[in-house]
Parts: C-alpha cells; sequence; structure tokens
C-alpha cells in the first residue's frame, strides 16, 4: 500500500531525512520510533503533502500512484489521514461545521454525494460516543480551549469518520496521562481492519502496549537504523536509543 | 439648513474649509486617503447631495433641514462649530439634509433607514433623548463624490445600535463625518461594513461626556482590485468612568488598502475610564497593503487602556490542517478568512443585518480569496 524508497528531503536546504526506506501492506500496523529529531515528524508531514518539504531523492508510492505529486486534499481524499501531533486551533469555524466540510470535501472528490447536515450529525454522534468526544465539543470553535486529550480524541474521531486507508499518527500519545493514552488506543484499536493500514509515530514504547505494531522501525538521523517486531519495543525501552543508534546500520 | 438662521455657522465653516484647502497626503490625517488627488480637478463643488428615508418608523420626528422654521430640538443640536475640515465642508457647501427625534423613553422597535444618495454634500442630525433606544441602518449609495456630516447625539441612558453598509462602489468617492456625543448612561454601537471605493473614508468622533458613557465600534472590510477604505476614529472620554471597545478586522488583496487610524483621548479627570482598541489586516498579495494606526492619549489617572494592531498572511499551519483534512485549497482560505472577520460580523446584534453583512462578506471574500 506505501512503499518509500530511498527518501532525501531537505527543510530550509538542511537534509533532514537521509535515504529513508519503507513498506506497509494493508491491515498492518508499523511503528516508527526514534529520537527526537530523528525526523519523525517530517516523514508524517512529507506523507501528508505539507509544504516547505523538498524531496530531494527518492519515491513515495501510494497504491501504486506517486503520492508527491498529490496536494494534501487529494491525499485525504484517496484514503491518507495524518493524526496530528499538535492539532491547530482555528477560532471562528466550529467543530461540527469542520467535520461536515472536511467530510463532504472528501466525498466530492471521490465522486459521491454530499450527506445533509443530519446525516452527518447522526455520522458523528454514534462515532463521537465511544471517544468520549461530548455534544458541547462539537460547538465549540475548533480545537480552541480543547485540552490535550481533547485535541487527540477529535483527531481520532476525526479518523473513524473519514475512515482513510492509510493512517499515520504523529506523537498521539504525546502530552496524554494514562487513561487518555487508553481510551485514544482503544479508538484506534477499534480501527484496524484488514484493509487498512497504519504508521505510528512515537518516541516512548508506552503507546505500544496498548496498539500492538506488527513491525517497529528504528529511525535515526534520518536513516532507519533498525527494524524488528514487537520485541525490538521493550529492547529500545531497556536500553535506550544510544545503544541501538551506535550500532552500524 | 434652515439657512436664514444658521448664516454664522455656514460663514464658520466657510472659513474653516478656506483655511485648510482639500486635504491631502501631506496633511498628516489624511496620509493613506489622498481626497485631493481623487477629486482631481473639480475640487470639492457645492452641490446638495440627497437622502432617503424608509418607512418612517413609529416614535421618530423627521425634519427636513431645507426647510424654514425648525423645531427646537433642531435648532438645539444642529451645526455645532467643528474643526474638522470636511464636516465644515459639508454645512457651508450643503443647502440641507435630514433631522431625526426620539422623544424620551420611546423605544423605537422598527430600524429607521437612511441612505445618503447621489453627488455632493449633505448634512445629517439625529438626536436621542433620554431613555431613547433607537436601530439606525445607513445605507451608503454610489456617487462621482459624496460628502456627508452627520452628528448624533445620544442622550442619557439612550442607547443607539449603527450599522452602516458601504457596498463596493467602484469609484465613488465617499467621504463621511459623523461626530458622536454621549451623555451619562448613554450606549452606542456601530458597525461598519465597507467594500471600498476609489476613496471610501468615514471619520468617527465620538465624545464620551456622561459618566457610565459607552461607545462600541466595529467594522469589517474585504477589498480588493484598487479598492480603498479608511475608518479614522477619534474617542474622546471627558469623563470618568466612561467606556470604550473598537476591534476592526481587515481583508486586503490586490492593490487595495485598508486604513483604520484610531486615536483615544482620556481627558484630564476622566480617570477610571477604559478603553481598547484592536485592528488587524490579513494581506492576501504582495501589493496589498494596510495602514492601521492606533493612538493613545492620556492625561488622567488609573485608566485602562489597550491597543493593539497587526497586519499577517494567513496562517500556513491553519491551512495545511484544513487540506490535510481533505478540504480544498481555495474553500480552506476562504474557511479562514470568514474565520478571521467572524467575531466582528458577531457583535452586530441585530439579525438580519448580521447576516446581510455575513452574505456580503462571503461574496467578496469569494471574488478576492
Amino acid at each position: 500500500m506505501l512503499e518509500i524508497k530511498n527518501l532525501h528531503v531537505a527543510v530550509e536546504g538542511k537534509e533532514i531525512l537521509k535515504g529513508l526506506s519503507l513498506s506497509i501492506q494493508p491491515g498492518e500496523v508499523h511503528a516508527l520510533m526514534g529520537p527526537n529529531g530523528s525526523g519523525k515528524s517530517t516523514l508524517s508531514f512529507v506523507l501528508a503533502g505539507r509544504d516547505g518539504y523538498d524531496i530531494t531523492e527518492g519515491s513515495i508510492t501510494y497504491n501504486g500512484e506517486n503520492l508527491v505529486a498529490l496536494p494534501p486534499e487529494e491525499r485525504a481524499a484517496k484514503g491518507v489521514f495524518l493524526a496530528m501531533q499538535y492539532p491547530v486551533e482555528i477560532p471562528g469555524v466550529t467543530t461540527m461545521t469542520f467535520l461536515k466540510t472536511a467530510l463532504n470535501s472528501q466525498r466530492r472528490q471521490r465522486g459521491e454525494a454530499d450527506l445533509d447536515a443530519v446525516g452527518v450529525l447522526k455520522l458523528v454522534r454514534a462515532k463521537a460516543k465511544s471517544l468520549n468526544v461530548s455534544e458541547e465539543m462539537l460547538k465549540r470553535a475548533l480545537n480552541v480551549g480543547f485540552s490535550g486529550g481533547e485535541k487527540k480524541r477529535l483527531e481520532i474521531l476525526q479518523m473513524a469518520l473519514f475512515e482513510p486507508k492509510l493512517a499515520i499518527l504523529d506523537e498521539t500519545d504525546s502530552g496524554l496521562d494514562i487513561d487518555a493514552l487508553r481510551l485514544v488506543a482503544e479508538g484506534v484499536n477499534a480501527l484496524r481492519e484488514p484493509s487498512r493500514a497504519m504508521l505510528v509515530i512515537t518516541h516512548y514504547q508506552r503507546l505500544l502496549d496498548y496498539i500492538v505494531p506488527d513491525r517497529i522501525h528504528v529511525l535515526a538521523k534520518g536513516r532507519i537504523v533498525a527494524e524488528g517486531g514487537k520485541e525490538l519495543a521493550l529492547e529500545l525501552e531497556a536500553k535506550g536509543y544510544e545503544h541501538i543508534v551506535k550500532e552500524p546500520a | 439648513m434652515t439657512l436664514a438662521l444658521n448664516l454664522d455657522r455656514k460663514a464658520e465653516a466657510a472659513a474653516v474649509v478656506h483655511s485648510h484647502g482639500v486635504p491631502h497626503r501631506r496633511v498628516e490625517d489624511w496620509k493613506y486617503s489622498d481626497l485631493k488627488a481623487a477629486l482631481g480637478e473639480k475640487g470639492l463643488g457645492a452641490v446638495m447631495a440627497e437622502w432617503l428615508v424608509g418607512n418612517l418608523p413609529a416614535g421618530v420626528e423627521m425634519f427636513d433641514l431645507a426647510q424654514p422654521n425648525p423645531p427646537a430640538w433642531v435648532m438645539a443640536h444642529v451645526a455645532r462649530p467643528t474643526r474638522n475640515v470636511m464636516n465644515a465642508a459639508s454645512l457651508a457647501l450643503s443647502a440641507g439634509g435630514v433631522a431625526f427625534r426620539v422623544p424620551k423613553n420611546v423605544t423605537v422597535a422598527a430600524p429607521l433607514k437612511l441612505d445618503f444618495t447621489g453627488g455632493g454634500h449633505v448634512r445629517g442630525l439625529l438626536v436621542l433623548e433620554e431613555g431613547a433606544s433607537l436601530i439606525l441602518v445607513e445605507g451608503v449609495g454610489a456617487a462621482d463624490f459624496r460628502n456627508v456630516g452627520f452628528e448624533i447625539v445620544v442622550g442619557e441612558r439612550a442607547g443607539l445600535e449603527h450599522v452602516r453598509i458601504t457596498p463596493d462602489a467602484g469609484d465613488s468617492v465617499l467621504v463621511e463625518e459623523v461626530s458622536l456625543r454621549i451623555a451619562a448612561g448613554g450606549r452606542y454601537r456601530g458597525h461598519f461594513a465597507g467594500f471600498g471605493s476609489k476613496l471610501a473614508r468615514m471619520e468617527l468622533e465620538v465624545a464620551l461626556e456622561g459618566e457610565g458613557a459607552q461607545a462600541h465600534l466595529s467594522g469589517v472590510a474585504v477589498l480588493g482590485g484598487k479598492r480603498h477604505s479608511d475608518v479614522t476614529t477619534h474617542v474622546i472620554h471627558r469623563v470618568g468612568n466612561s467606556h470604550s471597545t473598537q476591534l476592526f478586522k481587515h481583508v486586503v488583496a490586490g492593490q487595495a488598502r485598508a486604513v483604520y487610524q484610531g486615536k483615544v483621548t482620556v481627558a484630564k479627570g476622566a480617570d477610571g475610564s477604559d478603553s481598547s482598541q484592536t485592528a488587524k489586516a490579513l494581506l492576501l498579495g504582495d501589493m496589498a497593503e494596510a495602514d492601521l494606526k492606533p493612538e493613545l492619549e492620556i492625561f488622567a489617572d488609573d485608566v485602562k487602556c489597550a491597543h493593539g494592531a497587526a497586519v499577517g498572511d494567513l496562517d500556513t499551519e491553519s491551512l495545511f490542517y484544513l487540506r490535510a483534512r481533505g478540504i480544498p485549497e481555495g474553500q480552506a482560505r476562504g474557511m479562514l478568512l470568514q474565520a478571521f472577520l467572524d467575531d466582528v460580523v458577531a457583535e452586530i446584534a441585530i439579525t438580519d443585518q448580521r447576516e446581510l453583512v455575513r452574505t456580503e462578506l462571503l461574496t467578496a471574500l469569494k471574488v478576492i480569496a
């Protein structure tokens, strides 16, 4: 589903990713771990199509298509979803209006009919309950005054609503206490299915106790330096990143 | 203009006009709005502009200022001396205008709709007596050049809600000076939506003259092409415990220019006054310009004054967030622009006017975004 080959990415002339390769099949959950500054968030933004990231070498293929050529909105409509580490606050746009606009924008690009307000509301309500997203939150301006946990829950609610084929979760665990983490992880696990792939980006092993990955990649200084099964996370937790990063890639 | 009775005032006003001449960009207050250049050889002229009133709501009295024998309430308030050159011009060069009164303790339910139309100079007067309340919806028609001098008196505990929408007025040169006096406990809320013209300027001079007097000014402008829109305010806190707020936001594209000049003066002895001023602009494109100039003059103690101005571009992070959720770029930009302006629009308490402004903004944003 996702095939990243020898990816080199520079930001303002400085190379951040230096030949990253990664392949994810439908139904798989991969974890991308690594110390701060290793390039994890850069990869997530490049996959979602944010401006300011120059791909100097390599390729990203998504379902056989060159992902790099598509603007962010088309990637979203084709099933790429990025749950962001820092969801932005947008005063003046209510959360419900945003959800409806986003959902229908994606549908329209896929040639599907718009859902009316009632239809969207029903859908949102059905998904919101298990994620403990209240009606009151939906009426507030998007992410404005939301706690860290509320913002992350809303990200997962969007994931449930948009039903992406490839979900990238960028440090979804950051800033969450253990109860919030469990709630978010349950939300993510409920979305695991054979046709959907996930890339879970995290600094800590903690999240992977709840979202158990099929495969773990360790990113350091812009390259994958170690790969393995879920036991790799435990090794990292015990020995730290330095131990692995020091070994030749 | 009840000419026979006001010859002295007209002569004084003419002297003010004569000594200043037509304002141009080398006059500090008119730096961003070169009226002389916009008018060209035609100058100020001496024609009288027109006014139109929709159905006069029950409770409002009206008097045509071109008629003789004005009632006492007109004589008590009309044509106060002024040093404002364009206000003086409207007095010196017009032959009339319109005056309204809402008598003591009368609450007028239906809005008073007043349109200024045609070219030339014209005067307006609105008197709200003690405890009266009114909604004034002011329309602004296109014209080669029009100058309106509008005096508003808000009596003790009276309340005025004023909405003024200037549509995209093409090549028009439109100038209006509103001078307001607000007595103790009086409230004024003014909302100004502008879509610009060759030169569009509204000056508001607001004097808070009694304890507890309040003025809340807010406005939005959406400008494209070579449109210009200037709101210049001067709020004077003459007594203590008076309150004023100002919130202005502009979206400027193309080669358009938005101007906000806001001065707040807290006079000696006006202790305990509080005022806030916020002006923001988003510039879409390198040739767009916003000149925001908040200013404070404080001669009193224990005063709470805040002011701020910011000019920027659309937030790229917000734009990316919306696009990453599937919203196409143009639509995402439109959403963010609307959101930027919406807290100002929300200030309009009258539902149909608020929705009208929302719709007009949306249309204008679609054109320029």
